[in-house]
């Protein structure tokens, strides 16, 4: 596979975050844009390709808002894939500045909440959601990923106390992340056991709350950043796989097992070497799975790895192992803004290795993994994504 | 219509936790309402390819396996291995959410001999992981199918059977709402 030499992330936006709002996924949308445009210091017409990702859009697609936002360009890119669309927008960004299709890209997620809406998007998120999954009473995917969870603390012996460890820590974060939606609020181990049951094994803490919001960044060469003045991330490595281990009866891994080692090997580090992470984070199983399939421990073992290591972003806990993750709080705790989630990693890493994340900011990290995961089709996560970003050479 | 009976009828419609009678979802694809069309009359019907045999759930287009356009629905063998089960606390939906008042609602994930894994009430609490169960198709009150998974016990070849199983569940009647709309 082709590096991805040459291009740089620049001016991570979060924007707009609340549990409801009457606007729909265009106001988020065009904010990010507006505020990528503004920090930047380019003009809208510089802009010369979009990748948008919402799941809100309703008849409107991303071609649709160039008219909105009056946009005019030559390159663009709707993703609706869900927890791995803002890995997979940089992916095809980076091709297009390498190929000289767009100079610069503006990547986008954004969706609206207005009252009711999370119920519509979780009846008719797909045709196999509608005639098999949610016809059987769970809310959205919490039906899959309680048998997802049931299932791994079956068979791998975590308990609720192993996943209190990623939820807490990430609760932590969120107190030094203000735009979080649950950051004013603290959490302790008694408060997660004593949390109201959802679905099984899955307690109130274990479940993203859907909210509103947008995330964005824009993607350029390394020169043009430069000439900007703008501080930048490069893309070291970075890979995706869909529907990977179809045969498994019922979840316990996803597509990084494919591509991870690969993936490491092409960015010249080892996940020793890794800074920051920041997964996926719907449930705390999925974490505990990315922790495992991206090569932080063997598989099974992450309801042991996370007791022994820290995972606040000031390095503040009593592990000696480091390992910053989800520093922004992740979706537990900032909240699930439909397909701008999928950005919120990339996002939050942008940040940090721009220095630009404020309270919660790791000290000098020099390289950022982010994983993807999404798409609850049917029974698991259809998408994986990961990418490992680096601090760029100012 | 006078503006009250207007009133009525559009909190009727927005709010459900109003209404007198709430009914699981209906909403199916064109391809969920063949599922259901095909399993009146048979304890269990699956898309199974003409070409391959594959026997594919949830209904596509196409087969799944060989991506031939030779599906068609035929009875299926109802057995199957519980994968694993779930009590649900909470519900988006207020026809669960008023059962859910009540007791927490068991669903489960069954691979089933045929092949594909379904998802399924549950119809009998004692059922765990890995015990043998029967999956078969029911209308619930809103005319829709759906699946339950009982114990290897029952006789679900039976019409009758399968008619009290799924009975006893509250699946039949909707779930009513003194004064409600």
């Amino acid at each position: 596979m082709r590096d991805y030499s040459g291009v740089a992330l620049v001016t991570p936006v979060s924007w707009g975050y609340a549990k409801q709002s009457p606007h729909g996924a265009a106001w988020f949308i065009g904010s990010v844009l507006r505020e990528l445009i503004q920090r930047s210091g380019l003009q809208k017409s510089d802009i010369d390709g979009f990748a948008v990702s919402s799941f809100s859009l309703g008849v409107d697609s991303a071609i649709a808002l160039t008219q909105h936002f009056g946009l005019s360009p030559r390159w663009i890119e709707q993703l609706n894939y869900g927890g791995v669309s803002g890995i997979l927008a940089m992916r095809r960004a980076a091709r297009a500045i390498q190929a000289g299709d767009a100079e610069v890209v503006a990547c986008v997620g954004g969706d609206g909440a207005v009252h009711r809406a999370f119920e519509g998007t979780a009846a008719n998120f797909s045709s196999f959601t509608i005639d098999a999954s949610f016809p059987y009473g769970a809310g959205g995917p919490n039906a899959a990923f309680s048998l997802i969870t049931q299932h791994y603390m079956d068979t791998f012996g975590a308990t609720r106390e192993d996943f209190a460890r990623i939820c807490l820590d990430q609760r932590y974060n969120a107190n030094h992340y203000p735009p979080a939606l649950l950051g004013h609020k603290k959490l302790d181990l008694g408060g997660y056991l004593a949390a109201r049951p959802i679905a099984g094994p899955l307690h109130l803490f274990d479940c993203v709350m859907p909210c509103a919001g947008g995330e964005g960044f824009l993607m350029m060469s390394i020169d043009r950043a430069k000439s900007l003045g703008l501080s930048y991330a490069t893309l070291m490595a970075a890979d995706e796989l869909h529907n990977a281990h179809p045969q498994d009866a019922i979840q316990y891994r996803g597509g990084w097992t494919h591509y991870i080692d690969a993936m490491y090997e092409r960015a010249g580090i080892g996940p020793a070497d890794v800074d920051c992470l920041q997964t996926y984070d719907d449930y705390p199983v999925i974490s505990m799975m990315q922790l495992e399939d991206l090569g932080f421990c063997a598989k099974g073992d992450g309801p042991r790895f996370v007791h022994q290591v820290d995972m606040r972003f000031d390095h503040s806990g009593p592990q000696s192992r480091k390992l910053p993750h989800n520093t922004c709080g992740g979706q537990l705790s900032a909240g699930q803004a439909g397909s701008a989630a999928g950005f919120l990693g990339v996002v939050e890493s942008l940040r940090q290795l721009t220095d630009s994340a404020g309270l919660n900011q790791i000290d000098k990290p020099q390289n950022s993994l982010v994983s993807g995961y999404g798409m609850i089709n049917y029974d698991r996560g259809l998408c994986t994504a990961a990418a490992l970003l680096g601090r760029g050479q100012q | 219509m006078n503006i009250k009976e207007k009133m009525q009828r559009r909190l009727k419609l927005n709010r459900p936790s109003l209404r007198a009678r709430a009914r699981p979802p209906k909403q199916r694809t064109p391809l969920g309402q063949q599922f259901t069309a095909a399993n009146l009359p048979s304890a269990l019907s699956m898309q199974t390819c003409s070409d391959c045999g594959h026997v594919q759930y949830p209904p596509t287009e196409l087969c799944g396996a060989c991506l031939a356009d030779g599906l068609i629905f035929n009875d299926t063998p109802v057995d199957g291995l519980l994968l694993q089960r779930t009590d649900l606390h909470h519900s988006l939906w207020e026809f669960f959410k008023r059962h859910l008042r009540r007791a927490s609602w068991p669903i489960a994930s069954v691979k089933l001999d045929a092949g594909p894994t379904v998802f399924c009430h549950l119809g009998d609490r004692r059922l765990t992981t890995g015990n043998r169960v029967q999956v078969f198709s029911h209308t619930d009150a809103s005319q829709s199918m759906v699946l339950i998974a009982v114990g290897a016990e029952h006789d679900v070849g039976a019409r009758e059977v399968r008619r009290q199983l799924t009975e006893q569940l509250g699946l039949t009647q909707p779930a009513l709402r003194q004064g409600g709309i």
